[in-house]
Parts: structure tokens; C-alpha cells; sequence
């Protein structure tokens, strides 16, 4: 019998003089999970996404069970048997979690032009009690829920209709451990009825461990299809890449003593809710990690350390005294941030990468009149973004059409531009290739070797093992132990003190 | 408690607040005009009376909430009123065609003006406070070549609407119309999605575009209604033009940010009706009091934002357009 669930023939899709896809052909089977795995900007999301409907192809055909389909929207893909999940947010304000559930399929609840919200409301509850997510109230409008557990009705929303392909877009990086395993067993529901999983990740074990089959794509090029038992991490990383990933990934050395010289004192912060009598020091040339799951509170320190978190109480003081208790005090004393939500917190979608690599070195950039030269702009963009390997055409195209890892990269060259001498970065690798994964970490690295210091703030368990001189495990908002950097320190370690 | 009885208490306890909120307004208002000026203002029959005026703006500020959800914004609410007052008074008196008339006249006036804004502004591609504030200019023209300058009166047998029990009835029909739009219908529902993230919207197979035009049209047969009450109430109607027609924006532009500031109780309708309440005692209070037009415009500004500023409550670092 013939297994093949879709057919990919020849598919091509440019953006402007981009070509993010050109001419893919490849198979996926029934009852798999098929990782897609490539670079940032390789083409993967533009794959899925025109499988999906959410862009239109340019050339060449999906066929699906025999039949030719072309969606032109999500709603369109979900009948033909699509569905996805997306990297960011998915769900809207403003709606309950059943109207999210159902939106664009409202019909099955809809007689004579009347909905039946208590029919929806019952339906959406009982497919949320059989994923498990009874906490989640069907009636409660999806702004009450915070990013994971939306992401989890995002997962209800996708799979509850039978679809015959779920893509699932870098959602994992996304969730918290607990979301993680939630999605994971989703996925394996979706292969033992016989479906099949698109799955795309960064995170190479996670891949190998979850997917049957894995397909690379490199620069918008179909490169392989091999199964997940025949291959291992290095050889993935030389298919992604096109080449052999050689040189170290984390820090090697071990034995390096921590300045005494205190850049950065935290003292007695609380934020209402969030976190509670938080007390650390930040030291010159360090790498300070913060771990624990999504809800510890681990994200508000990121805030709390560049004057953006609101209703703090505490201080927050350089060495020199000053209490930075606001964003301007922050960057004007040279530190830097990058928040876990870039999309919404970090960029500027609608401007230029030159703009927002430019946007807090502005005062930098202008002469002694005030006024700003283009050409010093972009080349001072472009340096910066070329540093950092941004996938673009320009530094003139808009951020918004980069894909997820390029967009990261626009985040850190801004502040590598900025040259900031404290760097707060909130999950720096999230949605970030295995290539420049490693170039971020051995940036991180040669600043922490100048004498930058650094917070970085994690969910993945091994950067902070193998990136931090110490790290600090965040419990229900408070500190629950802390680990100095060593040989011997493993995940176990660190989960012990997160549960 | 089960799930369901959980979240209706929750749902319930929210509304209950906005009901609060809003009564504590009435009786604010009420209390600072009364204590000032006792004897020509507040009682029972002048509250009354307030409240049958306040309807009127009302009822077109329900239908403008669909428009404002979605973002979009509509400059000729005077305009539309004007023209479809003077349209419905035409057709029942001018083409004796009566109440029938006036009704018909005037909601598919209203609709029309509602068809014609979203067309130009899916069409043009051009901001709706701009494609609305041009299309004002040429109605307040049609509404005066269509009066012949002159003013239009509707006669004493078709003024039901202008009083108790019809004016009464004629809103409560269109709060219970709205109210089902919003609540019950697709319509309601897309109007929150496409206001909250149109683009993923859009992905989800909703037709932006064909929802903007809808929302117009419902928003401008309410309107429609209002040029009804407002016509049955006033008795006549003026066709002013070179944007005189805007004064008419205000009150029902008000009342719907009442609706959006009390989205969060789950109750934009019942607050829109008690804002324009609100809305209107103030107003009556400074008429009581005499105060020169100037400074009645002035504090009722004063007052309206601060009514607004303490009702929305933005969250810390939330981002205000």
C-alpha cells in the first residue's frame, strides 16, 4: 500500500528578489513524525506556512492522499486536513478561549444566523478535559491565560478536528518543560492514529529523540531526507550546515576565578505576583545563568535588571551607586536586553533592520548638530548585522519579513553595536540555529573575556551548564539554590532544585 | 463548583463591578449638579426626561462600537444622521408614505452612508478618519440639495418615536439587535478578532475586508435609528453644511468609549446606554445652571476624559494609541 501522505513537488516561493524556496520535492508518509530541520532563513516556515495557506506558493504542487490542494488560508488547509502551530502567539485577544478554539469554524454552532455560545462553551470545555487542560474555562476570555497556556488551547485549536497533518513550528521553545512533554505526547497521539507530525525544530536531541524521519533544507534547497535512527547530532549539524561544525559549542575551562569587582547589585526586589525578596550581584567578566520553568519568575529578573518591570520594590544599583529604576537610566549606563518575546518587546516589526539595529545608538550616531547621516546609519547597521550572519537582503528590508532566528540576530547586533557593558539576555538562543547558536555562545564568551558582564536567563538546562560561571534556580518566584560552574554539574542537578 | 458554574460566577462578579462603576457615575453627576443647583434640576421627571434624550445617542453609539472594535474610525456620524433624517422625513411626509417611511427612509439611508464609507475605505486604501471626514463634505451637500435648503419638519402625527413609549421601544429593539450581533452572531465575533490581530484574522479564513464593510453598514443603520429618534425628538432637522454637521459626532463618539472602556466587564452595551446617561445629566446640569456654552464645553471635556481615564485603567507599561 502506498504510504505517502503528501507530496511535495517543485515547490518555489520568492519575497522580492529572496528565494526562500526553490523547487523543494520531497515525501512525507503516514503515522510519522518528519522533522524539518535547517538554518535560520533556510526555507522551513516558508514551507509549512504555504502548506498551511498562511502564504501562497509561487510554483509547484502539495499533494495530499492523491489530491492536489491549495489553501489559501489556515481555515482552508484545516479542511483539507491541515493544521499548524505557529512559533509565536496564535491565539486573539479579545475572544473567549472557545471562540479561539473555533474561530473560522463557527458554523457547526450557528442556526439561523444565531450562535449557540453555551453549545460552543460545552464543546470547547470537554475537548479541553480530555487534552487535560481543565484548568483552562472555555468562557474565559484568552487574555486572562499567559503565553503557555494559550499556546496549550493553540495545540486544542490544531488537533481536535483529526487533522491528517499537524505542523508544529518551533512551538517547543516556547513552553516550559511541563508544555513541552504536554506537546510531545500530543505528537505521538497524532502518529499512533495514523497522522502525521510536521515538526520543526532547532533543538537537534529533541529531534532526534521525537521524529522517525528528519528532511534538511539549506538556503531554501532540499538537501536530504534520512531516517532519525540512521544519523546522529554532528550528523545533522554538517547537513544543516554544509559543512563539518567544528571548534568548541560551550566554554571549556573550568578553574576561572569570578572577579571580586561588583557591577550589578540586586537587593530585596519584589514584584507583586512574580517574584519575591530576590538578592544577587552581578560581577565584572561573569556569566551569570538564570534557570527554572517558564512560571518561576526567572523572566521577571531579566526586567527587574533594565528598569522595565513594573511595581518593583527593592533596588537595583550599579557600582557607582546609581539605582537604575527605569529603561532611559538602563541603556544610558550601558546596559543592554533582550526580552524572550522579540516580536512584541524586543523589535520594531514594521521598521528597517537599520533602524532598529540603529534605534538606542541614535545619540551615537548623529553629529554635533543633531542630525543623522543615512550612510553613517547603514553602514553602522550593516556592520553590525553582517557580525552577527543576518540572512537579508538589505539592511533596508523591513524585520518583519526575517524569518525567526534573523530576527534574534537583528536583536544582538543592536546591542553589540551599542558595545553595552552589561547584557541581560532572556532565552538569547530561542528560535536560533545550531551555526549561529554557537557563534552567539562564543560571542558570549569573548565579551564575558573583556570584561562584560552577562545574565543570561534560559530554559535550556545545558547552555546555562555549559555558558554560566554560576547559576541561580528560580522556584515560585524565589531563589532556590545556587550552583557554581563545575565539571560535574549535570541537567539533574539543576532539575532538583526546579521541582 | 463545577467548571461551568465557576466561570459564570466569575463572569458575573466582573459585570456586576461595571454595573457599580457605572451607577457610582449616575449618581456622582447626579449628586454634584443637585447639591449646586437644587431646585431646577435632578428630580425624578427631569431625570426622566434626561435619560429619554440620552437614547437617542445611544442607540447610534451601539451600532459606531462594531466600527470602533476593529480600529477604524468614522467622521460623518453627523452627517449620515442629517442626511437620513432628512431622507425618512421626506419619504413620509413629502411622499406620504408615514411611519413606514420615516422608518425605511432612514435606516437604508443610514445603511447606504455605512455601504458607501466601507467601500471607500477598502477601495482607496486610505485611513477612515480621512475617507469619512471627505465623504461628510459631500452628504451634508446631498442632505442640502435634497431639503432645498429649507428646514424639515415632520409632521405632529409621525412623532411617536419622539416620546414615551416609542421612543422606549424603538431603542430597546435596537440594544436587543445589537446586543445579539455582538453575542450571538459571527458578526460579533470577528469583529473582536479582526480588531485584536487582523492578520492572523485573515489566516483564519475571516474576510477582513467584507467584515470592515459590515461593521460600516451596521454601524450606519443604527445611525439611521438615531436620525429616527433624533428627528421624532427635535421635530425638525437643518441641512447645514461646511462640516457643521460634526457637532453631532461627540456625544455618540463618547458613548462608545464607555462601551470600549467597559469591554473588560463584558458588558459594552449596558455601558454605553448608562454612559450616555452619564453623558447627558452633565450636560442637562450645566443647561440648569446656566453656564455660558464655552465653559459648559470645557468641564463636560474635563469630566468626560476623567470618566474615561479612571474607567479604562490601562495596565502598567500597556501601550495606549
Amino acid at each position: 500500500m502506498n504510504n505517502i501522505r503528501l507530496e511535495i513537488k517543485n515547490v518555489s516561493k520568492n519575497f522580492g528578489i529572496t528565494k526562500a524556496l526553490q523547487s523543494v520535492s520531497f515525501n512525507i508518509n503516514r503515522g510519522e513524525i518528519h522533522a524539518l530541520i535547517g538554518e535560520n532563513g533556510s526555507g522551513k516556515s516558508t514551507l509549512t506556512n504555504s502548506l498551511a495557506g498562511i502564504y501562497q506558493k509561487d510554483n509547484g504542487t502539495f499533494i495530499l492522499d492523491g489530491k492536489e490542494i491549495n489553501p489559501v488560508n489556515q481555515v482552508e488547509a484545516n479542511n483539507e486536513g491541515i493544521s499548524i502551530i505557529v512559533q509565536e502567539l496564535g491565539t486573539l485577544d479579545g475572544l473567549t478561549v472557545a471562540e479561539n478554539i473555533f474561530l473560522g469554524h463557527e458554523d457547526r454552532f450557528v442556526k439561523i444566523g444565531i450562535k449557540n455560545t453555551s453549545a460552543m462553551n460545552r464543546r470547547a470545555g470537554e475537548l479541553l478535559a480530555e487534552y487535560g487542560f481543565d484548568r483552562i474555562k472555555p468562557s474565559d476570555m484568552i487574555e486572562n491565560y499567559n503565553f503557555e497556556d494559550r499556546k496549550l488551547v493553540e495545540i486544542v485549536k490544531a488537533t481536535y478536528f483529526d487533522p491528517k497533518i499537524v505542523v508544529i513550528d518551533e512551538t517547543t521553545t516556547a513552553l516550559s518543560r511541563e508544555g513541552r512533554e504536554e506537546l510531545y505526547k500530543q505528537m505521538n497521539n497524532i502518529r499512533d492514529k495514523g497522522n502525521t507530525v510536521i515538526f520543526i525544530s532547532h533543538d537537534l536531541p529533541e529531534v532526534l529523540k521525537m521524529s522517525d524521519t528528519i528532511t534538511i533544507l539549506r538556503d531554501g534547497v532540499y538537501i536530504d531526507t534520512i531516517k532519525s535512527a540512521d544519523i546522529d547530532e554532528d550528523g545533522l549539524k554538517k547537513l544543516m550546515v554544509g559543512r563539518d561544525v567544528t571548534g568548541k559549542y560551550y566554554r571549556s575551562d573550568y578553574d576561572e576565578e569570578i572577579s571580586n569587582e561588583i557591577v550589578l547589585k540586586v537587593q530585596d526586589v519584589s514584584v507583586p505576583g512574580l517574584i519575591s525578596h530576590i538578592s544577587f550581584d552581578l560581577h565584572k567578566g561573569e556569566i551569570l545563568g538564570f534557570g527554572g520553568l517558564s512560571e518561576s519568575g526567572m523572566h521577571e529578573i531579566g526586567k527587574v535588571c533594565f528598569g522595565a518591570s513594573y511595581d518593583r520594590e527593592g533596588s537595583v544599583s550599579l557600582a557607582d551607586g546609581t539605582n537604575i529604576n527605569d529603561i532611559p537610566t538602563a541603556i544610558s549606563h550601558s546596559i543592554a536586553y533582550t526580552s524572550k518575546d522579540r516580536d512584541n518587546e524586543s523589535l520594531v516589526m514594521n521598521q528597517s533592520i537599520r533602524d532598529n539595529i540603529c534605534l538606542p545608538s541614535l545619540d551615537e550616531l548623529s553629529n554635533k548638530a543633531c542630525l543623522l547621516n543615512d550612510k553613517k546609519l547603514k553602514e553602522f547597521a550593516d556592520k553590525y548585522a553582517k557580525q552577527m550572519s543576518t540572512k537579508m537582503q538589505s539592511v533596508n528590508q523591513f524585520v518583519s519579513n526575517l524569518s525567526g532566528g534573523n530576527k534574534q540576530k537583528v536583536v544582538l547586533a543592536r546591542w553589540i553595536g551599542k558595545d553595552s557593558d552589561i547584557l541581560v539576555l532572556d532565552s538569547p538562543t530561542r528560535g536560533i540555529d545550531i551555526k549561529v547558536k554557537q557563534d552567539i555562545y562564543q560571542l558570549m564568551d569573548k565579551m564575558r573575556k573583556s570584561g562584560k558582564s552577562i545574565i543570561m536567563i534560559s530554559e535550556e538546562l545545558m547552555e546555562l551548564i555549559g555558558m554560566c560561571d554560576r547559576i541561580i534556580i528560580m522556584k515560585d518566584g524565589k531563589i532556590n539554590g545556587e550552583l557554581k560552574r563545575s565539571k560535574a554539574m549535570d541537567e539533574n542537578s539543576l532539575i532538583s532544585k526546579m521541582v | 463548583m463545577n467548571v461551568s458554574n465557576e466561570t459564570t460566577a466569575k463572569k458575573q462578579s466582573g459585570q456586576l463591578k461595571g454595573y457599580l462603576l457605572l451607577i457610582i457615575m449616575v449618581f456622582i453627576s447626579w449628586g454634584i449638579f443637585k447639591l449646586i443647583t437644587p431646585n431646577n434640576f435632578g428630580s425624578a421627571q427631569n431625570m426622566l426626561s434626561y435619560f429619554e434624550a440620552s437614547l437617542l445617542a445611544a442607540v447610534g453609539a451601539v451600532g459606531f462600537y462594531f466600527v470602533m472594535v476593529m480600529g477604524m474610525f468614522d467622521f460623518s456620524i453627523g452627517a449620515n444622521i442629517m442626511l437620513s433624517a432628512i431622507v425618512g422625513c421626506v419619504f413620509a411626509n413629502r411622499l406620504g408614505m408615514g411611519y413606514a417611511g420615516l422608518i425605511i427612509g432612514a435606516i437604508v439611508t443610514g445603511s447606504v452612508v455605512g455601504l458607501l464609507n466601507g467601500l471607500f475605505y477598502i477601495k482607496l486604501r486610505i485611513p477612515s478618519m480621512i475617507v469619512t471626514t471627505g465623504l461628510a463634505l459631500i452628504y451634508e451637500s446631498i442632505a442640502n440639495y435634497i431639503a432645498g435648503g429649507v428646514e424639515q419638519t415632520l409632521p405632529s402625527g409621525l412623532r411617536a418615536f419622539g416620546q414615551m413609549p416609542g421612543n422606549i421601544i424603538l431603542a430597546i429593539i435596537a440594544f436587543a439587535i445589537a446586543y445579539l450581533l455582538l453575542n450571538y452572531t459571527k458578526i460579533g465575533t470577528y469583529t473582536y478578532a479582526i480588531g485584536s490581530n487582523e492578520f492572523v484574522a485573515k489566516n483564519m479564513g475571516i474576510k477582513v475586508n467584507k467584515y470592515k464593510i459590515l461593521a460600516f453598514i451596521i454601524s450606519g443603520a443604527f445611525f439611521g435609528i438615531m436620525a429616527i429618534l433624533t428627528i421624532s425628538y427635535g421635530s425638525s432637522m437643518v441641512a447645514v453644511t461646511g462640516m457643521a454637521s460634526m457637532t453631532r459626532n461627540f456625544v455618540p463618539t463618547m458613548g462608545c468609549f464607555f462601551g470600549l472602556a467597559f469591554k473588560k466587564y463584558g458588558m459594552p452595551i449596558p455601558a454605553i446606554v448608562i454612559g450616555e446617561f452619564v453623558i447627558n445629566i452633565i450636560f442637562f446640569g450645566f443647561i440648569a445652571l446656566g453656564a455660558p456654552t464655552a465653559i459648559q464645553d470645557v468641564i463636560t471635556g474635563f469630566a468626560l476624559l476623567i470618566i474615561v481615564m479612571l474607567t479604562t485603567k490601562v495596565a502598567k507599561g500597556e501601550i495606549v494609541k
